[in-house]
């Protein structure tokens, strides 16, 4: 009988798996890991002062303009919550399947969820024209007239998907995590540490009863973020769907865009996997080749689905027999804006085939590079989709072209200041692998137990 | 004389306040005559407190509350139309008034809020213009409040070059001292732009007896050349004859923009679009043209030439009908034969369609006593101008249309002349003439550096004090001129100041001030009048008036009224005077007839074909925004697209595609242009339907010292033309090119050219429309689940006629004023930032080398089935019961969803706070019925929703139904051809229903298969030729159309 191999490498006992993991929080970071918080940090301010200036000063920082009315930041906001729905199919989806080696990488790619999200929501806000009267779009009894929302808005919608998303990840990853604040807390000496860690762990006292309860909360939760992963998205391309425009008004838009998503998700999980071990060596024996080969697969799958979107799209718009609807596709790929089209096809659906080859999906270096290309492939995707579709439509007058700005490049890449902070404080902060659901499945006590 | 402490001058006891008075202190002097101890209304301030006084103060304090802080002008002038008791603080009143731009005249109806201009309308009664505007004059409004104009007199500390900018202040009392000294020293001269106001011209006629000065005038846009070739001709100069274009049935323009920039083209825009009425008597248009112009655009049929060709083309056709086919009397003149002899090929020599330029004089000749054939403008004004105008004047002979079409008896008395500014500036390099007065235009700017003037006021070296030249300009601001006066007298602006104006034979206007002056400035006229007066000199006429007001009406009393011999009835002049100044316009020009004048062969003696030219010919023209350069510093019309290139803020050298390709042109590359011995660097613009071996460049840019707007802009184009023969050559001046790496993008409004084959822009050859209206159309059969909103009272709608469309975009700044738009400057421009509400997308169709061009103004569709008012999710943009979709800006968070659902992408976004920009004083122009937006809101037509409000509550007052015509919006209000129907659909009756709700007209919706209903319908595009340039009956549908035909079912309203 071939032998699986074992989910956590290194013939862990359970007091190994709670110090390799609490050591991340106990010690303190080494001159690297501030090096690159000082990194993101800088970056996370230069976020700050392009935000700044935009609300400050005006939407026309920005490169959109006349046919162009949305831009770097609805692209980018795109792209984050797409981020995001790795992170809970992982962590709610796989779980339901039972799927165990999801257990050392959920909380991470959790964590990614919730940052991401955090990311992206902060786009939608200052995309608008006046980002202090972003709450108009809350429905609440008020006294403005009262004013209420119009529901029949796509950017509503979004408004309700998007912070029902952020709200069951938040609570999600948080009460998955208590069991193991406790464990830090009992382990403080620190009386600092022990109060803090204390009141996170919201009195765990790890009883029957209290695990009972967490897991049947757990499970619950589970099975509400698994419907998220597909409905998030969906709405999210709805903004794009219900609108009339050619190029956006397609059916095929919720499943093409929860494919991608998933797709842009794994890579960046893989892409901060491969930082993770690199950074933290130790965490090599949790998050194994078989996990990293396990989601490279699912890039590859996904990375077809979107591509056989691509084609889909293209075959509709010839069928739909609307003149518009066909020259908006084959103004994507061969007009101003083809150069984008291109570098998505390349990055979305020919990069990835790399990984048929079991070389490949095991090598690090390669899935690093390659997760980084789906990465800006999916970027362009977004941008093919919201510039493409809008710089030239129905009556040739409007047509123009888009060139981003400065502060479109500031709030791009300043986004990822602000993510990569998130997620460097959460590695030294909380514990970054789940220690009560690693422990389950790790080989205690079989016959490989002992050695050296 | 020292004034005594007990008694006044009339040797009453005096009473004293304080222990200054008593010992007569000269602060305190000067206190009590600026402070209101005595009467701020009397002059006399020796009196004490009278008890009428005291009464006449309350009685003012009193119209002052109920006034508020209202600016009347001293003179008494009557609102026209609306006729308020008093004025009613937050309405309008209306003022009639008319002005003069260049050689145009137009009857206006100023509407004041609270004492203030805030826009200008057309005057409907008005024969000149008859209602319509052009862009230009409605920017008259906001070049009132330029914020860079001169606040008061100022003295140039000339430097020995002329060429010093630093003024300083100076009163008009010292200024007056001044001047007066000099007049009565040196001999002077006026010059001017060629006035046509019979009051200024009977003032100036005084001024020049009293002083024995010369008067000089002087249009930048000439009429000179054009009146030298009638005299030659006809043996006197005459007037610029009148083009009744509504006449005409067959239209030759020949390189003269008269839809653009030729003469008063918002009147002959008004009356060629009356035979445009697509059937049997539709008119026709055919330009010979070397560059593309609002004309050409316009024309039915365009053949494209060099400006070295104009003359060959007017002889060919006359040898065409006369030599060639035997016609008209000339037939059998050896004389004619002769003249024509080297114009017998012309068709080929030139390389045009023999067939069709034969196929024009035929038509010409089968049209005669019914045609138009025209030349002039600075693109016509070669060395052969004369020439060319003589043979235009032959043509128009040989075809009977003189005295007929060709109406001398009722047009434009606005003269000049080169050959006598030729005079005075000789006059001037000898000394002979010292002293210069110049009002009206800006010689240094719009006249070529070549002819001289600048230097001709220089003085010789070692030139005693009082033997110096001096020059006195009224121009409102320091610009070129103002460099070479010793003093600026700012005239008052056109809005400020009262006047008259003959702008056609026997068509009398009134001006009338709307404002008190804002600044400290002094009208021409008054300037005039003080001067003579402190001088002593002067006749009856100037003696007997106090101020220019009085000169006016006196004159009107004694002179304008006594020729015309006026009836004013038993009420006598006052009551005629108030009659006038209602109307603001005395028409006595009906019923009086002109008949052929006889030509004189002897004008084109020597007329020569042209020769062949290899390089390229230069034709300088002017933009029908800018135009000469005098508005260049209203922002609205730097920002105006140009009606043909669509490009705002820049003048770029034109270049033809052909060319272009030669020379490896780009569209922005810059060029270096030599003309002689000038020489300047301009981007290029590479434009279709020019002509091959053409350059063109737009005049009025490159200003200097016209304001924060215009300087900078553009590069300077008049020094390229030269002076030869006594005339002005402006085109057909041989240049050279130069081109360079560099590129300068330029601000086009426009993304794209062609219509890709969609039905945007429908055209129909007029047999086609006379066949079947709905040719060439697309119809769709349009299916929707749900039921339509039900609209029980007005159904507000538009109709817009693409055939009577030129195209001139006078809506687009006419839109601009009544709602407050901003103006973002050329850096967003070119990101797609333009902020009009109404736009005229202009596409071509056809060959690039010579395409046909449609027009479309485009506004809010305010469609039945909006798609902006389902995706805003804040509810900001929402469907009104009277059809209308309304945008509350108040509610925009600024998402720009709605902008992106838009199929006409109408809808525009302030990208910053572009009010905060606004320089004071120009934010008095801004129309208090329309909210000012924030930045982060979207902004787009209304439908002129506050003016359905105002005429509704008028309605109300007055207890009746609203009217058809009772509601026009602006942009109906401002259009020359009347394009623009608006209306209620609900109202059977009404014009625009009639027009929208017909199912077997050429009206179709914009985009109809997308289902959006819009309230908007345009008909098509008729053009009175044989074949259509572009392809058409393609199949341009969405999804869901059923097969093409007559449904009908674009309709709005379910």
């Amino acid at each position: 009988m071939i032998k699986r191999e074992p989910l956590v490498l290194g013939n862990k006992t359970y007091k190994d798996v709670t110090d390799d993991i609490c050591s991340l929080v106990e010690t303190l970071p080494g001159g690297k890991y501030f090096l690159a918080l000082l990194t993101a940090k800088t970056l996370l301010l230069f976020y700050l002062v392009v935000l700044g200036f935009i609300v400050g000063t005006g939407m026309g920082l920005m490169g959109v303009n006349h046919p162009v009315g949305w831009g770097t930041d609805i692209i980018t906001f795109v792209f984050w919550i797409g981020i995001g729905h790795a992170g809970t199919l992982i962590s709610a989806v796989l779980f339901l399947f039972r799927q165990k080696w999801r257990m050392s990488i959920a909380r991470t790619a959790e964590a990614m969820t919730v940052f991401a999200v955090m990311t992206a929501g902060l786009f939608p806000i200052l995309h608008t024209g006046r980002p202090w009267l972003a709450y108009w779009l809350l429905p609440y009894p008020n006294q403005r007239g009262p004013l209420w929302v119009n529901f029949r808005s796509p950017l509503l919608w979004d408004v309700f998907a998007v912070s029902t998303y952020a709200t069951v990840s938040i609570v999600f990853w948080y009460v998955g995590m208590i069991p193991d604040l406790a464990t830090i807390r009992d382990r403080a000496k620190n009386p600092w540490r022990k109060r803090i860690y204390g009141a996170l762990s919201l009195g765990w006292r790890g009883t029957a009863q209290n695990w009972n309860h967490y897991e049947m909360v757990y499970m619950l939760l589970a099975g509400l973020s698994t419907p998220l992963v597909l409905s998030v998205h969906s709405i999210v391309s709805f903004d794009f769907a219900v609108a009339t425009l050619p190029g956006w008004h397609t059916t095929i838009f919720p499943p093409y865009f929860v494919a991608g998503a998933i797709f842009s998700g794994f890579a960046m999980v893989v892409t901060l996997m491969v930082i993770v071990r690199e950074c933290v060596p130790v965490f090599k024996d949790y998050i194994t080749m078989n996990h990293m080969e396990s989601m490279n697969k699912i890039i590859m799958a996904t990375g077809m689905l979107v591509g056989y979107a691509y084609a889909s799209e293209f075959f509709v718009a010839w069928y739909s027999g609307s003149p518009y609807e066909q020259f908006v596709f084959v103004n994507r790929a061969f007009g101003p804006h083809g150069w984008s089209y291109w570098i998505m096809v390349t990055c979305n659906t020919i990069i990835p085939q790399i990984f048929w080859f079991k070389r490949a999906r095991r090598h690090i270096p390669t899935m690093f590079v390659v997760s980084i290309f789906v990465n800006i492939g999916m970027w362009f995707e977004r941008y093919v989709i919201t510039v493409t579709s809008l710089h030239r439509d129905f009556l040739p007058v409007n047509w123009d072209y888009f060139s981003m700005t400065f502060f479109d490049f500031g709030a791009l890449f300043g986004s990822f200041g602000m993510f990569f902070v998130l997620f460097l404080l959460y590695i030294r902060l909380l514990p970054a692998i789940s220690i009560a659901e690693v422990k389950p499945i790790i080989h205690v006590g079989k016959e490989e137990v002992h050695h050296g | 004389m020292k004034e005594s402490n007990t008694q006044n001058s009339n040797g009453s006891s005096k009473y004293w306040l304080s222990l200054e008075q008593w010992r007569n202190d000269p602060e305190f002097k000067k206190m009590a005559e600026n402070e209101f101890l005595s009467s701020p209304l009397g002059e006399d301030k020796e009196g004490g407190w009278a008890r009428r006084e005291f009464l006449t103060l309350m009685g003012a304090s009193m119209a002052l509350t109920t006034a508020g802080c209202l600016r009347r002008p001293a003179q008494k002038i009557v609102p026209y139309a609306k006729r308020p008791s008093e004025i009613i603080p937050g309405l309008p009143n209306y003022f009639a008034s008319s002005f003069s731009d260049g050689v145009e005249g137009f009857g206006i109806v100023v509407a004041t809020r609270e004492g203030r201009p805030i826009k200008i309308e057309g005057n409907t009664d008005h024969p000149m213009n008859q209602g319509g505007l052009s862009a230009r004059a409605h920017s008259h409004v906001l070049s009132l409040y330029d914020p860079d104009r001169l606040t008061g007199p100022r003295e140039n500390l000339l430097n020995s070059e002329k060429t010093n900018k630093d003024t300083v202040s100076i009163s008009f009392d010292n200024l007056d001292k001044a001047v007066v000294a000099q007049l009565k020293n040196s001999k002077v001269a006026l010059l001017t732009a060629g006035t046509t106001s019979p009051s200024t011209k009977a003032l100036i006629e005084d001024f020049q007896k009293a002083f024995s000065a010369k008067h000089y005038a002087w249009n930048s846009a000439s009429v000179g050349t054009l009146l030298d070739a009638s005299e030659k001709s006809f043996g006197r100069k005459g007037a610029v004859p009148k083009l009744a274009l509504e006449k005409a049935k067959y239209v030759v323009s020949v390189d003269s923009d008269i839809l653009g920039t030729w003469l008063s083209t918002t009147q002959q825009q008004a009356d060629y679009a009356k035979g445009r009425n697509p059937g049997e008597e539709m008119s026709k248009l055919v330009a010979f043209e070397s560059l593309l112009s609002l004309t050409g655009a316009n024309a039915d049929q365009r053949f494209r030439i060099k400006p070295s060709q104009q003359l060959d083309v007017v002889m060919g056709l006359i040898h065409n009908i006369v030599v060639k086919n035997g016609k008209s009397g000339y037939a059998s003149s050896g004389t004619a034969k002769e003249l024509l002899a080297p114009f017998s090929a012309v068709a080929a020599s030139l390389g045009l369609d023999e067939m069709k330029f034969h196929q024009v004089a035929q038509e010409l000749w089968a049209n005669r006593g019914k045609s138009v054939v025209v030349a002039g403008g600075l693109t016509s004004q070669t060395a052969q101008a004369e020439k060319l105008q003589s043979a235009v004047n032959w043509l128009n002979d040989v075809l009977g249309n003189d005295g007929v079409t060709v109406d001398y008896s009722s047009g434009m008395l606005s003269q000049d002349s080169l050959s006598d500014l030729q005079k005075l500036i000789a006059d001037l390099e000898s000394g002979e003439i010292k002293t210069l007065i110049i009002h009206g235009f800006n010689p240094l700017y719009s006249l070529p550096e070549s002819l001289g003037l600048r230097k001709s006021l220089k003085d010789p070296e070692n030139t005693k004090k009082e033997d110096k030249k001096m020059v006195i300009y009224t121009g409102d601001r320091n610009d070129e001129t103002g460099t070479v006066a010793n003093f600026i007298a700012p005239d008052d602006h056109a809005l400020e100041k009262w006047g008259d104006a003959e702008f056609a034979d026997g068509v009398y206007s009134i001006q009338q001030p709307t404002v008190r002056s804002l600044y400290d400035t002094r009208s021409f006229e008054d300037s005039l009048l003080k001067w003579m007066k402190d001088a002593g000199r002067g006749g009856p006429a100037v003696s007997s008036a106090d101020s220019w007001y009085d000169y006016l009406k006196n004159n009107w009393k004694n002179s304008i009224q006594a020729r015309n011999r006026i009836g004013i009835g038993a009420q006598g002049f006052e009551a005629f005077w108030l009659e006038l100044l209602q109307a603001g316009v005395f028409d006595t020009s009906n019923g009086k007839n002109s008949s052929a004048r006889s030509f004189r062969l002897s004008a084109l003696e020597g007329a020569t074909s042209a020769a062949k030219t290899d390089g390229y010919e230069l034709a300088l023209y002017e933009t029908v925004g800018l135009r000469d350069g005098s508005l260049a510093n209203v922002s609205w019309l730097q920002e105006f697209p140009d009606p043909v290139t669509k490009i705002c803020w820049d003048n770029y050298l034109c270049v033809s595609p052909a060319d272009a390709e030669k020379e490896h042109i780009k569209e922005g590359t810059v060029v270096e242009l030599m003309v002689g011995d000038q020489k300047v660097s301009v981007p290029a613009h590479i434009q279709p339907g020019q002509a091959e071996g053409v350059l063109g460049l737009a005049v009025g840019y490159g200003r200097k010292g016209a304001g924060k707007v215009a300087d900078g802009v553009g590069v300077a184009a008049w020094n390229l033309a030269s002076v030869n023969n006594g005339v002005l050559v402006a085109s057909g001046l041989p240049a050279t090119i130069k081109v360079s790496q560099k590129r300068i993008p330029l601000a086009n409004v426009q993304g794209h050219h062609s219509m890709e084959g969609r039905q945007i822009v429908v055209e129909q050859t007029v047999a086609q429309f006379m066949e079947n209206p709905q040719a060439n159309m697309h119809k769709h059969k349009i299916f929707s689940m749900y039921p339509g909103h039900k609209y029980p009272g007005h159904k507000w709608g538009m109709v817009i006629d693409q055939t009577k469309c030129t195209g001139c975009s006078a809506c687009l700044v006419a839109c601009q004023s009544e709602n407050n738009i901003p103006v973002v400057g050329k850096k967003y421009v070119l990101q797609g930032r333009e902020m009009h509400w109404i736009r005229t997308d202009r596409y071509f169709v056809g060959d690039p080398e010579n395409p046909d061009t449609v027009y479309q103004p485009l506004v809010c569709q305010h469609c039945d089935n909006a798609p902006c008012e389902a995706v805003c999710p804040v509810a900001a943009t929402v469907h009104s019961e009277e059809g209308t979709n309304d945008m509350i800006y108040n509610r925009c968070v600024g998402t720009r969803y709605c902008s992106n659902n838009c199929p006409y992408k109408v809808r525009r976004f302030n990208w910053f706070n572009y009010t905060k920009k606004v320089r004071k004083p120009e934010n008095y122009a801004m129309n208090p019925e329309v909210t000012v937006r924030a930045r982060g809101v979207m902004e787009k037509c209304t439908f002129c929703n506050h003016r359905i409000k105002a005429a509704k509550n008028q309605a109300r007052v007055k207890d009746v139904v609203l009217k058809d015509g009772d509601v026009k919006t602006a942009c109906q209000e401002s259009c020359p051809t009347k394009a623009i129907l608006f209306g209620d659909l609900n109202d059977a009756e009404s014009a625009v229903a009639k027009e929208f709700h017909n199912n077997h007209n050429n009206t179709y919706s914009l985009l109809e298969e997308w289902g959006t209903y819009p309230a908007v319908k345009y008909k098509t595009k008729v053009r009175n030729t044989d074949e259509l340039k572009g392809s058409h009956g393609g199949h341009h549908g969405g999804g869901g159309h059923g097969k093409s035909g007559n449904d009908g079912h674009g309709k709005g309203g379910h």
